[in-house]
Parts: C-alpha cells; sequence; structure tokens
C-alpha cells in the first residue's frame, strides 16, 4: 500500500457521499460519510437488507459505488484495476456472507489459497493453516472436504481464509450467523487477536451478543441510510 | 520458486480434472501436425528430386543460322530478359559436328558425305534450378520458339513438366494443411482452455478476490497450452517418422523409388515445426485467458 497523503496513515478507510443502487432502482445504501481509522475494530449493524453487506461489497472492489469517494489506505479502491488492485486485495481479508468456499476442496486447501496467491512458502502456510485450524476449533477437519462440513464450519473456514494472510483491513459478514455461543466466542477472540496485531477489522453483524458491551464504534444502518453512530473515543 | 510450485500444482489440477478433452486437444494437434508435416515431407523430397532432374534439364534453341558476336549478345539480352538464367553457351556448326562425331564414335564414317556445317548452331540455356525456373520451362520455350531466328526449341520430356506443375500443386497443398494446422490447433487449445476456465468458474472468481494477479491466474493455463503444442507436435513428428521408416522400408528393394534417396526433415525443420506449434498453442490458451480476465 502506498501512502500517498499524510493522513493515509491515520486512516484505513475514507467514504464520503457514497450511494450504491442496483439494476433496475434498488437504492442499497445512500448517502454514507464515514472515515475508519487503522487498527480499529468498527461495527456496522442493521436488519437484513439494510445495506451491510453491500458496504463491504464496495470496500473490497467487489462492487462499485454509484457515486461518492471510496478510498483505502489512501487509493481510491473502485478506480484500482489489474495487478494494483490485485496487490490490494492481498492486504484484505474478506469473510463473504456466502462463504465462496470451493466445496471439493479441503478446509486446509481453502485456507490456503489467500496465501498462495502472495506466494507464501509452503511451509508457512501449512503451519499457518494448522493454527488457524487449532484456533478456530477446527483441527479435525484439516483434510475434509468444505462441502461435507456443516454451516458453522464452512463460516469458520470462511473467517480463516479472510484472515491467514495477516491482511491491514479484514472485512467480516455475518461471522457468527451459525455458531452457537462458545465457537462464537472463540471467533471473537481470533478477531480481537488480529486487531490487537495491527489489523483494521470492519464486521457487519446483526448478533447484538457480539458488539452490546463493545467499546468499540458501532454504526448502525436503516434502509442503506446512516442511522446511528455510537460509541468508540476517536482520536 | 514459490511461483512456480503453485503453477505447477494448478496445471496439475487442470490435468487432473479435464483429461479427456486435454487428450483429445493432443490428438488433434498431433494430428494436425503429422498432416501438415507429411505433406511438407513429400514436398521437400519431391524438391531434392527436382534438383536431380534439373541438373540435366537444359533448353537447346536451333538457329536458322549462326550468330555473329553482336548478335550472339542480342540474344544474350532477350533470354536474359525472360528470366535470369544459370548458362548460356552458343554452339557454332563446326562445335554441333564436332559434338555428334564424338556420339557417333565408331560409326562416325557416315558423316563422311555430309558438309561439315550440316547441323544448324544453337544456344544450350540451362534454366535457373529453381522451381520457380523450373516450373516455368514451358513458358520459357514458347518464348524462345518466338525469338527472331530460331527454328525449334527442345528440351526435357514431357514428364518434367508434369512432374513439376504437380510440385506447384503440392506446394498448395502444404500450405492449405498448413493453414490448417494453425487454425485447429489454435481453436482447439482455446476451447479446451474455455472448457477448463468454465469449469473452474468458481475458482477463478475467487482467486481474483483474494488478489491473484492475472499472472497467477494466467500462466499455469498457459503453461498447458504450452505443454500441448510441445507433446502434440512431437507425437505428430513421431509417428510420421515411423510412418516414414516403413514406407522407406516397403520401397527399400530394386524400384522406381529407390533411384531417389528420400530423406526426413533436418533437425532444424522438425524444430520449427514444434517451436510453431509450441507458439500457436500459447497463443490459442493466450486468447481465451484474455477473454476471462477482461470480464
Ligand atoms: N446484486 C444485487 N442486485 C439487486 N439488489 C441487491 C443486490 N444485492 C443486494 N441488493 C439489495 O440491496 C439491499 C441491501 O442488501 P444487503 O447489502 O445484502 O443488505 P444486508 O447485508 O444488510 O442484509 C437489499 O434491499 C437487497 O435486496
Ligand atoms: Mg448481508
Amino acid at each position: 500500500m502506498t501512502m500517498q497523503h499524510p493522513e493515509s496513515e491515520t486512516v484505513m478507510i475514507e467514504m464520503i457521499k457514497v450511494s450504491k443502487s442496483y439494476p433496475p432502482d434498488v437504492s442499497a445504501l445512500s448517502d454514507i460519510s464515514v472515515t475508519i481509522d487503522r487498527g480499529e475494530m468498527f461495527f456496522l449493524i442493521g436488519m437484513s437488507g439494510a445495506g451491510k453487506t453491500t458496504l463491504l461489497k464496495l470496500l473490497c472492489s467487489m462492487e462499485t459505488p454509484s457515486n461518492g469517494l471510496i478510498e483505502v489506505a489512501g487509493n481510491p479502491i473502485h478506480k484500482l484495476k489489474g495487478t494494483t488492485l490485485a496487490r490490494m486485495r492481498q492486504r484484505i481479508g474478506v469473510a463473504y456472507q456466502d462463504f465462496k468456499l470451493l466445496t471439493d476442496r479441503t478446509a486446509a486447501e481453502n485456507i490456503a489459497i489467500s496465501m498462495e496467491v502472495s506466494y507464501k512458502k509452503p511451509q508457512i502456510i501449512r503451519k499457518r493453516v494448522v493454527d488457524l485450524l487449532e484456533q478456530l476449533d477446527l483441527s479435525d477437519k484439516h483434510n475434509t472436504i468444505t462441502g461435507e462440513l456443516s454451516r458453522g464450519e464452512q463460516q469458520r473456514v470462511t473467517l480463516a481464509r479472510a484472515v491467514a494472510n495477516s491482511p491491514a483491513l479484514i472485512l467480516v459478514d455475518e461471522p457468527t450467523g451459525n455458531l452457537d455461543a462458545t465457537t462464537t466466542e472463540r471467533v471473537m477472540k481470533l478477531l480481537n487477536k488480529c486487531n490487537s496485531a495491527g489489523a483494521t477489522i470492519v464486521i457487519a453483524t446483526h448478533d447484538d451478543s457480539i458488539y452490546k458491551d463493545t467499546t468499540h464504534r458501532v454504526m448502525e444502518l436503516r434502509k442503506g441510510r446512516i442511522h446511528t453512530v455510537s460509541g468508540g473515543i476517536r482520536t | 520458486m514459490n511461483f512456480w510450485l503453485t503453477v505447477f500444482r494448478q496445471v496439475g489440477r487442470n490435468l487432473r480434472q479435464t483429461w479427456p478433452s486435454q487428450l483429445m486437444t493432443l490428438l488433434t494437434v498431433s494430428l494436425s501436425v503429422l498432416i501438415f508435416a507429411f505433406f511438407y515431407l513429400v514436398y521437400t523430397n519431391m524438391l531434392n528430386i527436382g534438383d536431380k532432374l534439373g541438373d540435366d534439364l537444359r533448353l537447346i534453341v536451333y538457329l536458322e543460322e549462326q550468330p555473329g558476336p553482336e548478335m550472339q549478345e542480342q540474344l544474350r539480352r532477350k533470354i536474359t530478359n525472360f528470366d535470369e538464367v544459370e548458362e548460356i553457351h552458343f554452339i557454332s556448326k563446326e562445335e554441333a559436328y564436332d559434338r555428334f562425331i564424338k556420339q557417333l564414335a565408331q560409326n562416325k564414317d557416315v558423316l563422311d558425305e555430309m558438309p561439315r556445317d550440316f547441323l544448324p548452331a544453337s544456344i544450350e540455356v540451362v534454366p535457373l534450378k529453381t522451381l520457380r525456373g523450373l516450373s516455368q520451362i514451358k513458358l520459357f520455350s514458347d518464348y524462345l520458339a518466338k525469338l527472331p531466328g530460331t527454328i525449334k526449341v527442345q528440351y526435357g520430356q514431357e514428364w518434367v513438366e508434369r512432374f513439376y506443375s504437380f510440385t506447384r500443386l503440392l506446394s498448395i497443398v502444404v500450405l492449405l494443411s498448413g493453414n490448417l494446422l494453425i487454425l485447429t490447433t489454435v481453436f482447439m487449445v482455446a476451447y479446451t482452455i474455455r472448457l477448463t476456465i468454465m469449469g473452474r468458474q468458481a475458482e477463478l472468481e475467487l482467486l481474483k478476490l483474494v488478489g491473484a494477479t492475472n499472472n497467477y491466474i494466467r500462466t499455469p493455463f498457459l503453461l498447458e497450452g504450452l505443454l500441448q503444442g510441445m507433446l502434440g507436435s512431437t507425437l505428430g513428428l513421431l509417428s510420421l517418422y515411423l510412418l516414414f521408416d516403413w514406407i522407406k522400408m516397403q520401397f527399400s528393394g530394386p524400384g522406381l523409388l529407390s533411384l531417389f534417396d528420400f530423406t526426413f526433415f533436418p533437425y532444424t525443420a522438425s524444430l520449427t515445426i514444434i517451436g510453431v506449434s509450441i507458439l500457436l498453442c500459447t497463443v490459442g490458451s493466450y486468447t481465451s485467458m484474455q477473454k476471462f480476465l477482461r470480464i
């Protein structure tokens, strides 16, 4: 990530008057302006259909905004192409709401993908995969085809893939939807660990158990608009 | 190092997933190479034979009267006007007589009654030993016959002419089969790669999302095309060689064909064919890949 502006040293995500509408005329997001600092953990909440997933998709350039400015680490992400975009995406880990796992590959292979694309050494990849599976209580699923895993297990594999490459920005979409309380705790522990290591984390969720006691900022979306932003002490 | 490791893993995976269509492509590539190389081989051998025939091929232009030095120059100019030639000899009446005597040897007394200048003077024209020069021999002789002062033009047998028109036909066949080779290899390879891409759409989409560069996605497919080209053309050439060897064995006894010695391609030609096939296959897979990457 190149540092084009001085503020990019402290700011990870800059969104100014961003809106997104899907054809024909579904307005998924409108007039979103928010700044998320490097190293911040940020909760994005709202009812289903509020636009959480859309916002995350804009941040990793899976979708392009209809209007407004989006910068990630100082780069206008929706304008990047080719190798520049690829390099950028290597530094952004995303746990998709619909997982996007390769269901004919093992859990280990799925997790390894995000590291393989940045040419990590095989030994390092192997070690990291074992380590992550352990942290997410999936050690016995190392060689299981992900198509045969339960939803909750698939969800954790997705998360492991998102954080495996130690990205600077981690986007997590409904990470705990299919999990029981204990596993949810493990997942949050892993995310907190990544956050302590310096990663900026944006979590989209409607599971209030993971944000009700948080000291981090929580932004609520309603019908694609910012309803409230609460908590956190911004410097 | 890690890069190539990943690339080879991907190639292995592709081959395992789509080996039936990969095999089809391989066979198509080798068959096209076989067809092309076969005609090309026949063609080069025909050229060799033509070369040998051409060694004795000359046009003899009989003249009404013996040309003086000035006239000789004029004729020489007229002849080279039509085409460049290997050599031009002027044969005077006396030289013709001497040659004839030599040919008759012991029977030379039959000429005793004849005057020394009873044979006409002539010009011997040795055409260039290129295919073009030789194949135009009929036109050339017609042209020479129309020069002022010529009685008639003589040249090698009818079949020489037929031989050269056959070689010309063959060169067209070589050209056509060359085009066939180009089309089939590029399209077949592009097609298989597209099949592979479609079969792995989900994975390739994901690779893009997790930040795989175009090179990361593309290289395994290019390598696959390269392998197709290399194996396919080698296989095609190898089977042609076996075929060639077999045919040579069949005709190795006494017979017309044993007059000429048939040769296989030199190394360089084989390598060129393989190299071009590799190039074509890689281009085929590259175009497929570009279509996908642009989406
Ligand atoms: N690809 C799409 N095409 C059309 N409409 C979409 C698409 N994706 C999302 N939407 C619509 O945009 C709105 C926001 O969706 P989404 O961002 O998925 O909400 P959330 O993740 O908060 O549940 C919804 O009304 C949804 O129907
Ligand atoms: Mg959603």
